[in-house]
């Protein structure tokens, strides 16, 4: 394979076995796997959050402060609905404090999810023009949601302030409390392997974008986010329990206002549950999104 | 310098039309079927998609690019050019072949890629310095000659949707001219922004030709700017690679086959010719003043068009037109015959373009018959197809030569005598 400049110019320097430091074939190569790849576009990573971050509120009357209005609204219609008029039982705790803890929680699953679901409707013409670690739009959605989810937790603080000062509830700071990251990594993780997994499906069939709004919206009632998993009858009790979401869901609350209904082995099949898919949904990912390019 | 840095295998890319795109679930589930049982070409399974649904993008490409040098990469619509470029800056996958590289790639398959309308241009900058692959520290480095490339300074905290979009595109080539990539892949980006601005892009990759350091891959159809700045060319045609090497005799072949056009018309049988029972188009044929055989009609060529009609009425007042078009449908002119009595029987026509009239472009003639310098007889409409290529002389310029036509006339420039020869005249 020689063109006619090769035969014009001086011998190969260096030699032909010098590596080479890149290679395009039809097979995934590891090179879209390695998260030194990943690493190296971080700053793109960061930029993309602040982005998304700063665009969302961008000429808007009340700024970043819908990050805890949304929340706050959701909160005053759950109350009045699901507490007030439904009288569902939340327990001894108050059904604000009740409220907020599963509003948040779910509140970073389903953005989280549906910020992701369609990353090849949104991004797929980006995707076809330049190369980057694909990954990279992805982790930036979770990264904007967990920022995102962060602001809403001083929220969730300051709430609880409020009921412990001058309510009568007793907020008991347990050790429990440091399961709170792991709980809230495990829900973004669950996401954002969801989401890779969607993002594929509904780039492959587009009729499938219409089920995920409605799928993401019921599945809401099978987690325990409006009511604690101890109203559920025994009979449907499994149900719930074969949701990965639903002890997170317990222990979180449970470390915040101490209430939540899980054993140990709950918690071992959602961390593990979760840590399998979302290492599937990276294979997955990986090895489709160079294909999805060419129908995105 | 003669290190490879990109070398190409078989690369074929195959698409599947349709199915893919429809994103049909039955389809795939056929598919897989079809594989499962072994008989994945099984027409049952695969339905209606078979091997006609199917387009070859490109097929079994191989070269080796050296290191320090210019390709440029050119080819009509459809043939498989951005495909290609596509597969090397790794954002598809070929279906068979394998390219291999050294050192980093930077792709520009279009300009201002990652561009968010809603931040400021000093945001964008970093973004779309990132999505191309910059390291921070190079766009940190080099983010106030960036800012100055652009002419920006005063916009650059201002969000982008407010600039004109040719602010817009002076900032998006700013950050893509201080890519530091090894290897740099560009599509048709000088198709874009004012005329200064094009000619700063150019010197820019002109300088950057110069260092014989990094390599470049570049698109394009200006074939004045491929000319100028690339010393090899690839030619693809429908996926396939027609020529390859030295860049004036690809670009030459493929500008010679764009002109296989329609310059000549004649029918043998009369019934069969154009025309009413008033007139018949014989012959109608655009002569060039080709210096040799080769060349192609250019701006500088003398152009003959000949017809011969038969005209069937009697003494009758009749006069020619020739319309000529521009394939955007702009009539360039309207040029008419004197008028001449004419018995039944052959009338002959000549009309004689200059050389240095036309500017570069594809045209088509049309031909009117008129009868008492007023009355259409007959309108033969596009008849004959031909294309002037550019060529210019003394001029660093390659952008598109403004005009829709390219004349030559007197143009007298220069120093005026009474201060030529004053040396000095205030001091």
């Amino acid at each position: 394979m020689s063109t006619p400049s090769r035969e014009r110019s001086l011998p190969i320097y260096p030699p032909d076995n010098e590596p080479w430091d890149w290679e395009v074939t039809n097979r995934t190569s590891w090179r879209t796997w390695s998260f030194k790849a990943l690493w190296a576009y971080r700053h793109l990573l960061f930029r993309f959050v602040k982005r998304d971050f700063l665009v969302n509120y961008q000429q808007t009357l009340l700024g970043p402060l819908w990050v805890v209005l949304q929340p706050v609204l959701t909160l005053v219609v759950y109350v009045l609905v699901f507490g007030k008029w439904m009288g569902i039982k939340t327990g001894d705790a108050p059904p604000v404090l009740f409220f907020l803890c599963g509003i948040l929680l779910w509140g970073l699953f389903s953005d989280l999810f549906t910020g992701t679901a369609f990353l090849f409707t949104y991004y797929g013409s980006l995707y076809n023009k330049v190369y980057f670690p694909r990954l990279v739009i992805p982790f930036s959605v979770a990264g904007t949601q967990l920022l995102r989810f962060f602001i809403q937790l001083v929220l969730l603080v300051f709430v609880l302030g409020y009921y412990s000062w001058y309510r009568s509830f007793a907020f008991t700071p347990g050790l429990w409390l440091l399961s709170l990251p792991v709980v809230i990594l495990l829900t973004a993780l669950f996401a954002l392997a969801l989401g890779l997994i969607f993002c594929i499906l509904t780039a492959r069939y587009r009729d499938l974008s219409n089920i995920v709004h409605l799928g993401i919206r019921l599945f809401m009632f099978v987690t325990p986010v409006i009511y604690p998993l101890s109203v559920v009858p025994a009979s449907v009790r499994w149900l719930a329990n074969i949701n990965p979401l639903s002890p997170l869901f317990e222990v979180f609350r449970y470390a915040l206002i101490g209430q939540g209904l899980f054993t140990t082995g709950q918690l071992i099949y959602s961390t593990l549950f979760i840590t399998m898919l979302f290492l599937l949904a990276l294979v997955w990912f990986n090895k489709q999104a160079a294909r999805l390019i060419d129908v995105a | 310098m003669s290190r490879i840095v990109i070398e190409a295998t078989n690369i074929s890319k195959q698409y599947t039309l349709g199915a893919t795109g429809t994103g049909s679930f039955r389809q795939d589930i056929k598919r897989w079927l079809g594989k499962k049982t072994g008989r994945p070409n099984d027409p049952f399974f695969y339905g209606s998609n078979s091997a006609a649904d199917t387009l070859l993008a490109l097929q079994n490409i191989s070269f080796q690019v050296q290191q320090g040098d210019c390709w440029g990469i050119v080819g009509a619509n459809g043939a498989g050019k951005s495909t290609l470029l596509k597969i090397i800056s790794r954002i598809i996958q070929p279906t068979t072949g394998t390219v291999k590289g050294r050192g980093t790639i930077g792709s520009l398959l279009e300009i201002g890629t990652g561009f968010h309308p809603e931040l400021s241009g000093r945001e964008n900058i970093f973004i779309s310095g990132y999505l191309l692959g910059m390291k921070k520290a190079e766009i940190k480095q080099q983010f106030d000659e960036i800012v100055a490339f652009s002419g920006l300074e005063k916009f650059i905290d201002t969000p982008v949707k407010r600039y004109s979009s040719g602010m817009y595109v002076r900032l998006a080539f700013s950050v893509a001219a201080h890519l530091q990539a090894d290897i740099l892949i560009m599509d048709e980006v000088l198709a874009v922004g004012d005329i200064e601005f094009q000619k700063k892009c150019l010197d820019k990759m002109q300088q950057v030709v110069n260092d014989h350091l990094r390599t470049i891959l570049f698109v394009s159809h200006n074939m004045q700017a491929v000319t100028h700045l690339c010393r090899q060319a690839i030619w693809l045609q429908q996926g396939k690679l027609v020529a390859m090497g030295d860049t004036s005799q690809v670009v030459d072949q493929y500008v010679g086959s764009l002109q296989q056009n329609r310059l000549r018309l004649q029918w043998q049988h009369e019934a069969e010719a154009p025309g009413n029972e008033y007139v018949r188009i014989l012959s109608m044929e655009l002569v060039p003043e080709l210096h040799s055989p080769e060349s192609v009609i250019d701006v500088r060529t003398p152009l003959h068009v000949k017809f011969t009609i038969r005209n069937l009425s009697e003494n009758i007042l009749l006069n020619a037109g020739l319309h000529l078009f521009n394939y955007a449908g702009e009539c360039i002119f309207d040029v008419a015959s004197k008028p001449v009595w004419c018995r039944a029987g052959i009338v002959e026509g000549v009309c004689d373009i200059p050389g240095h009239f036309l500017n570069d472009g594809a045209y088509y003639l049309s031909l009117i018959i008129v009868r008492d310098t007023s009355i259409p007889l007959y309108y033969f409409e596009a008849g004959i197809h031909f294309e002037v290529a550019d060529y210019r002389e003394d001029t660093t310029w390659f952008g598109k030569w403004k005009g829709v036509v390219r004349p030559q006339f007197p143009f007298r420039f220069e120093p005026y005598p009474a201060l030529r020869d004053t040396q000095s005249i205030d001091h």
